[in-house]
């Protein structure tokens, strides 16, 4: 894409980096701090030293879970978007619209609309992780690698249509409760209300994913430069692509398993640095993924200021009118 | 002879490449030649071990005696460097950052990078964003993509034909000093009257090697006739060459 060839704004990749960061930091501050209960900067040490036993309720029960939530979830769908617009070489390839997500989250609420999730904290991510193989497997069947952007958003509307289906049933299913149904379409919103340690401990792998990740970007620079050159170069192009698919897709699939299913994260994040600092992805990698958790928990914040919209909602709010306006200038 | 620089027995590509064996000693610039579609290009591809034989079937593609099937990846990165006809650069990496990937098979990423920059007069260029350069300039990233890599064995497709006269010169005379340190040039190219320059030529023809060795003793003008359908001779015209 020819947004791409703009100068960076920040040349420096360590100040971006610590740019982000700090960003980060000030909105995990605020999302300990804000809420029902205003916590102040005493109130806040002492909670998480466990010296004021109702600031440590409150933050050990609420809001730490929640704060570290969006953390691994921003980070696992920024890194994985990253990651599908290098496979795809196209800058519009993200999990929401490929409808990786959407199997991720047909994966899930099979796993909840059976019962079945109620044996095993393991069961929604491994459902929502067949979820979203069945989906990558479906997009790279309609849209092989550098296929056009009409391609590979027609294959997502497809992807996103067949699995909104299988959710769209498990809903409507006589046989799912009530209850389960309600706590269904809460959790299908995309939101980090009511997480606990439980729901980290779920997301965790995408710790070790996000560290496979990182020291990727050189091979992935190649990559995005052309697949024989890459080989020719000396990375193992094969190995290289399977390694990235599988790490996306399971970084979304984590994701969605503990918070429902959060559009355009890939999408934004990405796009904004990469305006930012250019396309290297030796620097993207590190910053998309402290930028993607900084996203989503900002994002989160601007959702409980705004009378407690969701998550999802927010980055759909935010998402939908930045990615009109990037397809607006890919075509000019 | 096991000391090619490059051996190629047998070699096929099912509908671009009837088998073709040659063997090139090191030290040579060499130029392939052949009408448009006689396989220059998957002979460059395969040579550089970038088309793996179809089945179980593999392509008998040596370097320096070695089966490049059995060579790891990163060390074919060292080993040979191949150029495409054609650059497309779809992300705005800077020239510098692109010149600095051939060095990802050593693991770093600055030895030589300057020197390949002002070899390809890309050094006023080095800070500029590859989508946006013309395509003779982004020819010469790719040049001095291939030359940070620091391999022996260089091929290269059709370098010439996006280059003005000044810097083709300066590319082939590039090519000559690799051969002279020892190195291996391989490159495709359309212009009979430069072959005729090179150390050794090799001529394709529908997918089949239709010689190989001395220009004097490949391109004669009987040859040239036949494979191009255009009439030659010797005899003097403008010389262009470097101050």
């Amino acid at each position: 894409m020819r947004a791409f060839g703009k100068t960076r704004f920040i040349r420096h990749s360590g100040l971006a980096l610590v740019l982000a960061g700090v960003a980060l930091l000030v909105f995990a501050l605020a999302s300990l701090t804000w809420g029902d209960v205003r916590l102040g900067p005493g109130q806040l040490v002492d909670g998480l030293l466990g010296r004021d036993e109702f600031a440590a309720t409150i933050l050990w029960q609420i809001r730490l879970p929640r704060l570290l939530t969006g953390m691994l979830v921003g980070a696992a769908l920024s890194g994985s978007g990253l990651v599908m617009q290098v496979y795809f070489n196209n800058s519009l390839a993200s999990p929401g619209l490929l409808g990786v997500s959407a199997g991720s989250a047909a994966g899930a609420v099979v796993a909840i609309g059976s019962g079945l999730a109620t044996f095993t904290l393991l069961t929604v991510p491994i459902f929502a992780i067949a979820g979203a193989l069945a989906a990558t497997f479906g997009v790279i069947l309609l849209a092989r690698r550098g296929a056009s952007t009409e391609r590979l958003l027609l294959a997502g509307v497809a992807i996103n249509a067949l699995l909104g289906a299988v959710t769209s049933y498990v809903l409507s299913a006589p046989t799912v409760s009530y209850e389960r149904n309600a706590q269904l379409v809460f959790w299908l919103i995309g939101g980090l209300e009511d997480r606990t340690w439980e729901h980290i401990w779920m997301a965790a792998p995408i710790v070790p994913a996000v560290l496979l990740l990182l020291p990727m970007g050189r091979s992935m620079d190649l990559l995005s430069l052309g697949a024989t050159e890459a080989q020719s170069l000396g990375v193992d192009v094969p190995r290289l692509r399977r390694n990235l698919l599988g790490l996306s897709t399971i970084l979304t699939a984590l994701a969605t398993a503990v918070a429902g299913t959060v559009g355009f994260v890939g999408l934004i994040v990405p796009h904004i640095l990469r305006l930012l600092v250019g396309s290297e992805h030796r620097r993207l990698v590190p910053l998309s993924l402290i930028g993607g958790a900084a996203f989503v928990v900002g994002c989160d914040l601007l959702g409980r200021c705004a009378g407690g919209a969701r998550l999802g909602v927010v980055t759909s709010l935010v998402g939908a009118p930045f990615f009109l306006w990037l397809l607006r200038r890919a075509e000019r | 002879m096991s000391r090619a620089a490059l051996s190629l027995r047998e070699v096929t590509v099912p509908g671009r490449l009837h088998p073709v064996s040659m063997e090139l000693p090191p030290g040579l610039v060499v130029g392939l030649v052949g009408p448009n579609g006689s396989g220059k290009s998957t002979l460059l591809a395969v040579s550089a071990g970038l088309l793996p034989g179809v089945g179980r079937e593999q392509n008998d593609v040596r370097w320096n005696g070695q089966a490049v099937a059995t060579i790891p990846a990163l060390d074919r990165g060292r080993r040979a460097s191949w150029t495409p006809a054609e650059a497309r650069f779809e992300f705005g990496f800077t020239v510098r950052s692109v010149v600095a990937q051939g060095r990802y098979a050593h693991g770093d990423d600055g030895a030589g990078v300057e020197e390949a920059l002002a070899r390809l007069d890309l050094v006023a260029l080095a800070e500029r964003p590859v989508n946006r350069l013309s395509g003779g300039e982004r020819q010469r990233v790719l040049l001095a993509r291939a030359l940070a890599t620091a391999a022996p064995l260089q091929l290269w497709d059709e370098p010439l034909a996006p280059l003005d006269p000044r810097h083709g010169l300066e590319v082939l005379s590039l090519a000559r000093s690799l051969s002279r340190a020892g190195g291996t040039v391989v490159f495709s190219l359309h212009d009979l009257r430069l072959a005729q320059e090179l150390d050794f030529v090799v001529l394709l023809e529908g997918g089949r090697l239709r010689a190989a060795g001395a220009p004097a003793e490949v391109l004669t003008p009987k040859r040239v006739r036949a494979v191009f359908g255009v009439e030659s001779c010797l005899r003097p015209s403008l010389c262009l060459s470097l101050p």
